[in-house]
C-alpha cells in the first residue's frame, strides 16, 4: 500500500517536474521571440520558411486522405443513426459541427504530432547526440533561439490552416458520401451543413489547434534537447515526443472543450 | 612568459561517482599554443568543454580574461563565446547545412556583414584548411578528415580570440595534418590567436606548443615548455612521450593484479 502510495507520488512529481520543464521551455521561446535579435533577420526567416513548408505544405496529402475518410464515415455512420429518427437529413450538420468543433482540430494535431512531431524530436536529438548542439551553443547562438523557436512557431501558423483545410475536406467527403450514397438533395445537404455551423464553431476549433500546436511543439523539442546518449535516446525521445503529444492533445481538448462551452458565457 | 588569458583554478568534476577533473590549476599564456596531452580518458575533451562553458564544474572556477564564466549569466556567458572557436573532436558539422552554410553561420549570426563578403571569407577560410571548391558538399558526403577541415574553418570563421582544438590532427594523412599544425603556428604567430590544442601526436605537438601541459587521471602531471617535458624525470612523462606500452603506466597487468581486479569486480 505504502509502495503504491510511493509510486504515484514520485510519478506525480514527475509529472510535475516535466510540465515545469515544458512550461520553462516554453517562457524561454517566449522571451527569446519577443526580444528577438536584431541582426540577421533573414537567415531567421529563412529557417521559418522552411519550416513551414514541411509542415504545412508537405502535409497536406496525408491531411486531405485523413479528412476526407473522416467526413465519409462521419456521414455514413451518422446518416444510419438519424434515418431511425427520421432526420437524415440533418446529416450535414451532424457532419460539419463534430467536424468543426472536435473532430477536425484533433486529428489534425494527432496526425501532425505523428509527421513532425516525431521529426522534430529525432532531428533534434540527433543533434544533440552529434554535438551540434553543443557546437551551436559555443558559437554563443542560443539553441532554443536558432532550433525550437521557428519549429514551434511555423507550428502555430500552419496547424490552424490545416485545421481549416481538415474542416473543409471532410465536409466534402460528407458531402460526397450524403449525395452519392445516402441520398440526400445536395442543396439541402449544404443548406443543413452550413445552417448549423455558427462562427464560434469555427474559431473555437481554431483556438483548440493554435494550443495543440504549441503542445507538440514544446514537447517534441523538449524531448529532442533533452536527449543524453546515443541512438536509442533518440529513439526513445521520439516515441515519448509523439505519445506524450497525443495523450496531452486529447486531455487539453477536454479541458478546452469544456471551458469554451461551458464555463464561458456564449 | 606574456599574461594568461584563461585562468583555470581548482577544476574538479565527476560524472557519477568517477573524479574525471581533480583539481586542475592551469595557466594559459595570451597569444601562444599550449597544447594539453593524456592518456585516453584523461579528461581533456571535458576540460576543454569546462573551458568554453558547456559543462559546469563541481568545484573550481574558470577565468577568462578575469572573467568567472562558471558563474556568469547565460546572457553574459554568450558575449564572452564570441571570443572564441572551438574544434570538436567530432567535428559536430550541422549535418542538414552545406559545407558554406556550416562556415557561414557565424558570420551571419554575428556579424552584419553582406552576403558577398560572407562568401568570400568562406572561400578564404575554406582555401586555409586546403578545401576549395567543396561549398556545396554536405558533411555525410565528405570523409572524416575534410570534416574535421570544415569544422575548422568554421572554428575560426569570426577570427576568435582563442581556439579550442580537440585533436585537429587525428584522421588526417601526415601531409594535411603537418598543414593543420602549420595553420595552428600561422594563426598565433601572425594574428596571435591563442590556441589551446588537445593532440596524441607527439611530433606535432613538440612543434607547435609553447607550452605543454600532460594530464593523467584527472591531474595536471606536468606543465612546461616543451624542452622541459621532453627532458622531464617523470617516468609517466617518458612513457608518454617515447609512447612505450611498458613503463610507469601499466597497459599490461601482472598476473596477480589481473586476478585481483577480476575478483574484485
Ligand atoms: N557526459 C558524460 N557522462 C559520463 N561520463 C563522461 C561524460 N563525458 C566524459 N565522461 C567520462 O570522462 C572521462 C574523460 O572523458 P574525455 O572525453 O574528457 O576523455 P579524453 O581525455 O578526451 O579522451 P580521448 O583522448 O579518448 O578523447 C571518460 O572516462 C569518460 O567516460
Ligand atoms: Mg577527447
Amino acid at each position: 500500500m505504502r509502495d503504491f502510495l510511493g509510486n504515484i507520488g514520485s510519478a506525480a512529481g514527475l509529472l510535475l517536474a516535466g510540465v515545469c520543464r515544458l512550461f520553462g521551455l516554453g517562457v524561454r521561446i517566449l522571451a527569446v521571440s519577443v526580444q528577438g535579435s536584431p541582426t540577421k533577420r533573414g537567415a531567421r526567416r529563412e529557417a521559418f520558411v522552411r519550416q513551414m513548408v514541411l509542415c504545412g505544405f508537405d502535409s497536406l496529402p496525408i491531411i486531405c486522405l485523413v479528412a476526407c475518410s473522416m467526413g465519409m464515415v462521419l456521414a455514413l455512420q451518422g446518416a444510419y443513426q438519424l434515418k431511425q429518427f427520421g432526420a437524415v437529413m440533418y446529416t450535414g450538420s451532424l457532419v460539419s459541427v463534430s467536424v468543426a468543433r472536435e473532430l477536425g482540430p484533433l486529428m489534425a494535431s494527432i496526425v501532425i504530432a505523428g509527421r513532425i512531431g516525431a521529426r522534430m524530436a529525432a532531428e533534434l536529438g540527433t543533434m544533440k547526440v552529434q554535438e551540434e548542439v553543443d557546437a551551436l551553443t559555443t558559437m554563443g547562438i542560443d539553441p532554443v533561439r536558432f532550433l525550437v523557436v521557428p519549429r514551434c512557431l511555423a507550428l502555430c501558423v500552419m496547424l490552424p490552416c490545416l485545421v481549416i483545410v481538415t474542416d473543409a475536406v471532410a465536409i466534402l467527403g460528407g458531402f460526397v458520401i450524403g449525395v452519392m450514397s445516402v441520398g440526400i438533395n445536395p442543396d439541402l445537404y449544404l443548406a443543413k451543413s452550413f445552417d448549423a455551423l455558427v462562427l464560434k464553431d469555427i474559431y473555437t476549433g481554431l483556438a483548440k489547434s493554435f494550443l495543440f500546436a504549441l503542445l507538440i511543439g514544446l514537447v517534441s523539442c523538449h524531448q529532442g534537447l533533452s536527449v543524453q546518449g546515443g541512438a536509442d535516446e533518440v529513439g526513445r525521445a521520439t516515441t515519448q515526443a509523439v505519445v506524450t503529444s497525443i495523450v496531452l492533445i486529447i486531455v487539453v481538448d477536454c479541458l478546452a472543450t469544456a471551458i469554451f462551452y461551458y464555463a464561458l458565457p456564449t | 612568459m606574456s599574461p594568461s588569458i584563461i585562468q583555470v583554478k581548482k577544476l574538479s568534476k565527476s560524472f557519477g561517482d568517477r573524479l574525471v577533473l581533480n583539481g586542475i590549476n592551469l595557466v594559459i599564456p595570451e597569444g601562444k599554443i599550449t597544447v594539453i596531452m593524456g592518456g585516453s580518458g584523461g579528461g581533456k575533451s571535458t576540460l576543454l568543454r569546462h573551458m568554453v562553458g558547456l559543462t559546469k564544474p563541481d568545484a573550481g572556477s574558470i577565468e577568462i580574461e578575469r572573467e568567472d564564466i562558471v558563474r556568469l549569466a547565460p546572457e553574459k556567458m554568450n558575449d564572452v563565446r564570441r571570443k572564441f572557436g572551438m574544434l570538436f573532436q567530432g567535428s559536430a558539422l550541422f549535418n542538414s547545412m552545406s559545407v558554406f552554410e556550416n562556415v557561414a553561420l557565424p558570420l551571419r549570426e554575428h556579424t552584419d556583414l553582406s552576403d558577398e563578403i560572407i562568401l568570400i571569407i568562406v572561400k578564404v577560410k575554406l582555401e586555409l584548411v586546403g578545401l576549395t571548391g567543396f561549398e556545396d558538399f554536405l558533411p555525410h558526403q565528405l570523409s572524416g578528415g575534410m570534416r574535421k577541415r570544415v569544422a575548422l574553418a568554421r572554428a575560426i570563421a569570426l577570427d576568435p580570440k582563442i581556439v579550442f582544438y580537440d585533436e585537429p590532427g587525428a584522421g588526417l594523412d601526415p601531409i594535411t595534418a603537418s598543414m593543420i599544425d602549420q595553420l595552428i603556428l600561422d594563426l598565433s604567430q601572425k594574428l596571435q590567436i591563442t590556441s589551446v590544442v588537445v593532440t596524441h601526436e607527439m611530433q606535432s605537438a613538440f612543434r607547435i606548443a609553447d607550452q605543454i601541459v600532460m594530464l593523467h587521471k584527472g591531474k595536471v602531471l606536468e606543465v612546461g615548455r616543451p624542452e622541459d617535458i621532453k627532458t622531464s624525470s617523470n617516468p609517466f612523462v617518458q612513457q608518454f612521450i617515447k609512447g612505450e606500452h611498458e613503463g610507469a603506466i601499466p597497459f599490461r597487468q601482472t598476473r596477480e593484479a589481473y586476478l585481483k581486479g577480476l575478483l574484485e569486480t
